[in-house]
């Protein structure tokens, strides 16, 4: 996939997941919003709730499933999840054919 | 009793986690409401409990393997026998209506199984056998087991699955969030709760008010002339133009009515209505028209105006997207929905609008299209361009006056909670709210049937009074706004006060609570007869009775106190 592909997904998450959140909490559209973080909008449910979709819009575009969630992955200090920049990376990266 | 809470308030039980979907509805569908859940997994336990109050209305969802044990064993494809899990699956209504009693209305969503779990396969809707039709007749039980609750619904979670397909449903969800179904679904079930919601608070729109050139038919009859319209017959988009027709006529079954606002010369355009043979409707088919080369956002300020309807009331169909901005911008009350260009969608599109939802349908719901049909014969009557009195003293106006009862008491909620403008307290009441106020050996709910020689409009009045003593308290005052204008106001005052003298009142008060809305009623009282002893109170010295509309007859139906006051 490419980055553009991905950030594009990205968004579209984003956009389901806000409608879960106030909109004074609601996330950004932008490659500095934090995913997964003490400053970030989203508690755990609302980060599986942002994995799932976003591995399921991945496998729909790609056509073969898309594994993201990964607890170990999800809080590790260098976490893919960390902002919506890193985890376009990440999503690009490991669905690259 | 407490009226209902402007703001809703919504908890929700289930065995699953149902955060994600109390978020969807508090923070989109119904922003501003408030949300609880109950603990995740302890259904019964909630159930045996209470609701958090009277005003909260309670989503009571459960995956059918949680509470009926014999469908458990069913999906481990083991024999189980039917009537013990249609046994089981009645207990769980019992304790619904058990716990709906103290609350504002409870929501069941029917119960689902995952897409890809296909039981027995090609026996999977065998009698005795399939798990399909296991599940299929579990649902059917509990319909039938709550269908006497008026205040509890179920509602299709079949449709919400139908609608998203397989990824409404997520193992991973359920592995990692304890919820078994995605947002995708969550959302289709947020949407129809919200209408739900709509539909309680008597909100449900009640006209569509449509353009003819390429919605109601094909092509523009002002060039083509009827004749050339591409309307029914074996070409595929005439036969979904008069699709869309039989769309809309069936919805003025339900209660809605159809208007038209087009850009057209109004004597062709009524040809092509009267004249073109695959029309499905005609014109007494539609409460009103505005046919000119006017503004549309004008013509339907005019076209409500005439049916005494807000424009909360309406919605707008229109294939160009410049009208529809027009109105939207002019008219912002008004629901205006994206149209698609390709007439085989026009119909999925109507029917899927989620603003007609009423949780009652009610005798005059039905009838609505022939009474409007009846009014618009009452305006164009020779009679009326004379005398006002002598022309509603030629309508030979009969109003029966009854006690709320099983046979009107649907028809009297929706009055309380869809009637704005003659509306005194605009108290918003449940079914089960009306009938405990009713109760009350101090309470008199008065409702009134109105007829006259082009029709019958049905039950379209309500007087409430409360008897404190030697002074009786109007507390509701509502009439339909197809009725005003006729004396019925009038009449309705005459009747609630002699109620009250006969059971001794001395006075009688009425007291507006002023909403946007009710200024038409405010204006009544001050031309009434009463006197005004403050902006918005007004009192009766029950020494006298009030006077009778001479053009009125007034029934009494049997055990009433005479509705007559001499």
């Amino acid at each position: 996939m490419e980055r553009e592909q991905a950030l594009r997904i990205l968004y579209e998450t984003i956009d389901v997941v806000n409608q879960q959140l106030p909109p004074a909490r609601r996330l950004r559209k932008a490659p500095e919003t934090v995913i997964v973080g003490v400053s970030g909008s989203l508690d755990s449910l609302g980060i599986v709730s942002f994995v799932v979709t976003l591995e399921e819009k991945a496998g729909e575009m790609l056509g073969a499933p898309v594994v993201l969630l990964d607890e170990a992955t999800l809080v590790a200090e260098d976490s893919p999840f960390r902002s919506v920049a890193t985890l376009t990376s990440h999503l690009a990266t490991i669905t690259r054919g | 009793m407490n009226a209902v809470s402007n703001r809703p308030r919504v908890y929700f039980i289930a065995d699953f986690n149902i955060e994600m979907l109390a978020r969807l509805v508090a923070h989109t569908v119904v922003p501003g409401a408030e949300v609880a859940t109950a603990p995740f997994g302890q259904v019964m336990p909630a159930l045996a409990g209470a609701p958090p109050g009277p005003d909260w209305t309670v989503v009571v969802w459960t995956q059918p393997a949680s509470v009926v044990d014999a469908f458990h064993r069913a999906l481990a494809f083991e024999p189980v026998v039917v009537d013990q899990a249609l046994a089981e699956t009645r207990a769980y209504a019992e304790a619904i209506v058990r716990f709906a009693a103290g609350a504002r209305a409870v929501f069941v969503p029917a119960w689902v199984r995952p897409p890809w779990q296909r039981g027995y396969g090609m026996l999977d809707f065998r009698p005795g056998t399939g798990i399909g039709h296991l599940l299929a007749q579990m649902n059917l039980a509990l319909a039938e087991a709550l269908r006497d609750h008026p205040s509890i619904f179920v509602l299709d979670a079949q449709r919400w699955m139908a609608a998203v397909g397989p990824r409404g449903w997520s193992q991973k969800l359920w592995y990692a969030a304890k919820s078994p179904f995605a947002p995708a679904l969550l959302e289709e079930a947020a949407r129809d709760i919200g209408a739900a919601l709509a539909g309680l608070d008597g909100v449900a729109r009640r006209l569509v008010i449509v353009d003819l050139d390429n919605v109601l038919w094909g092509g523009v009859v002002g060039e083509t002339g009827w004749q050339g319209l591409n309307l029914g017959g074996h070409d595929h988009v005439g036969e979904a133009f008069a699709d869309f027709q039989h769309a809309l006529k069936g919805l003025t079954r339900r209660g809605v009515q159809l208007a038209i606002a087009s850009r057209n010369d109004e004597s062709t355009a009524l040809e092509a209505i009267d004249r073109h043979p695959e029309m499905q409707l005609r014109r007494d088919d539609f409460a009103g028209w505005r046919i000119n080369w006017g503004d549309k956002a004008q013509n339907i300020l005019e076209l409500l105006a005439d049916l005494r309807l807000g424009p909360e009331s309406a919605v707008f169909i229109d294939d160009s997207a410049v009208e529809r901005a027009r109105v939207e911008t002019a008219i912002p009350e008004v629901a205006v929905p994206d149209w698609p260009a390709d007439p085989a969608r026009f119909s999925e599109t109507l029917l899927s609008l989620r603003v007609f939802d009423s949780p009652f349908l009610t005798a005059e719901d039905r009838a609505r299209t022939r009474m409007y049909a009846a009014e618009r014969t009452r305006r164009v009557d020779p009679a009326a361009a004379g005398n006002l009195e002598e022309w509603l003293e030629s309508l030979d106006i009969r109003v029966t006056v009854e006690p709320l009862s099983d046979s009107n008491v649907d028809r009297t909620v929706q009055l309380f909670n869809k009637t704005n403008q003659m509306n005194l307290a605009t108290r918003r009441l449940s079914k089960t709210e009306l009938q405990a106020w009713a109760s009350d050996p101090d309470h008199l709910l008065l409702t009134l049937r109105v007829a006259d020689r082009f029709g019958d409009s049905g039950v379209t009045g309500i007087a409430g009074i409360s008897i404190e003593g030697a002074r009786a308290r109007l507390v509701d005052f509502i009439l339909s706004c197809r009725v005003i204008g006729r004396g019925i106001e009038d009449a309705m005052l005459h009747v609630a006060i002699a109620q009250a003298r006969a059971r001794g009142a001395t006075e009688i008060v009425a007291e507006l609570r002023p909403t946007p809305r009710n200024g038409p009623c405010l204006d009544f009282l001050r031309r009434s007869e009463l006197r005004g002893i403050s902006d918005t109170v007004f009192v009766w010295d029950a020494a006298d009775a009030y006077p009778r509309p001479r053009w009125c007859t007034l029934y009494d139906s049997p055990g009433m106190a005479a509705a007559v006051d001499q």
